[in-house]
């Protein structure tokens, strides 16, 4: 075997690799950096009517979960450390997290909001994979988040772990 | 560089081998694809199928929902639904929430089956989820 070929067949495999690993961590061929956000309207987790457009001027992290999600209920303790973090420019109306649940059951969905301590806002239209949310956002697999600005534009895809903090942290401050 | 890269492919192809040769429960033998099982349900040749949800919903018609499996109580659910089902017939059990290798709910349903006697037992194949593998493929669903 020659050495081009070598460098041919390992760059194929590498290519093959990176092509399945994009696939599992569940990025979207639906949205862009640099689209619209696609409407969420759905109740609250207290039954009050919700609409993204509603936090227009804010920068945004949808966070989409699930209880039935063990890798999305792992992340929620980072999320937590994220919103105290930030719970300043949260309170002047800057910043906000959004998870968005795609639990069916109402009961299993406020357990793990409890048990973890969830202070930020939670919506669903308790659809399971069923729901729109998870249509219209594109969404292969959870966990998954999207960040918009005050125009509601998509400006990060997909970041987790010191990605998502260090992202935050040149956005917000 | 010959060097770097053969430590680079064999990384990569270790890495690969690992994953794929984990133990399951099940053979590939006893996957049903989702292809097969919305063609069973369109035909209506589902009367000697039972299908149950072991998941966290029932998005298949005709299926008998349970619940996740990884929860005691459901399992004891499933295991006493199974009691009065014929060891001969197919069953067919299918989560959905995730891909295989994150779902909490596949093994101990499936073991299940198998400790039970069920000599037809099969776990759809959903390599990504029930969204993915089975809705935005427009096959027969609830609602």
């Amino acid at each position: 075997m020659t050495f081009q070929r070598i460098c041919y067949l390992s760059a194929c495999f590498i290519a093959f690799n990176l092509i399945v690993i994009n696939c599992i961590q569940g990025q979207t061929p639906t949205l862009k950096i640099g689209q619209k956000a696609p409407q969420i309207s759905v109740l609250t987790i207290e039954g009050k009517p919700f609409k993204l457009t509603d936090l227009h001027g804010k920068i945004v992290l949808i966070d989409f979960w699930a209880s039935w999600c063990g890798p999305c209920v792992k992340e929620q303790p980072l999320l937590k450390s994220i919103y105290e973090k930030y719970s300043a420019l949260q309170k002047a109306g800057k910043f906000e997290i959004i998870g968005v649940s795609f639990d069916k059951s109402r009961a299993d969905w406020l357990r793990t909001v409890n048990r973890q301590k969830i202070t930020w806002p939670q919506v669903s239209d308790l659809k399971y994979w069923k729901s729109s949310i998870a249509k219209n956002y594109g969404i292969q697999l959870l966990p998954f988040n999207v960040i918009i600005d005050g125009q509601g534009t998509i400006i990060a895809l997909n970041l987790h772990g010191k990605e998502l903090e260090q992202f935050l942290e040149q956005k917000l401050n | 560089m010959k060097y770097i890269l053969a430590v680079v492919m064999t990384f990569l192809f270790v890495t690969n081998s690992v994953t794929a040769q984990k133990a399951e429960p099940w053979t590939p033998k006893q996957l049903m694809s989702t292809e097969d099982l919305a063609k069973k349900i369109e035909n209506k040749q589902t009367d000697n199928l039972v299908i149950i949800s072991i998941g966290p919903d029932e998005v298949i018609p005709g299926t008998i929902f349970i619940g996740p499996a990884n929860n005691k109580d459901n399992l004891k659910k499933l295991k006493s639904k199974l009691k009065g089902i014929s060891k001969d017939k197919e069953v067919v059990i299918y989560c959905g929430c995730c891909p295989f290798d994150r779902c909490p709910n596949v093994r101990p349903a499936f073991t299940a089956l198998k400790e039970m006697g069920f000599k037809n037992a099969r776990l759809l194949d959903i390599p990504h989820n029930i969204k993915v593998d089975w809705l935005d493929k427009d096959y027969p669903s609830t609602d």
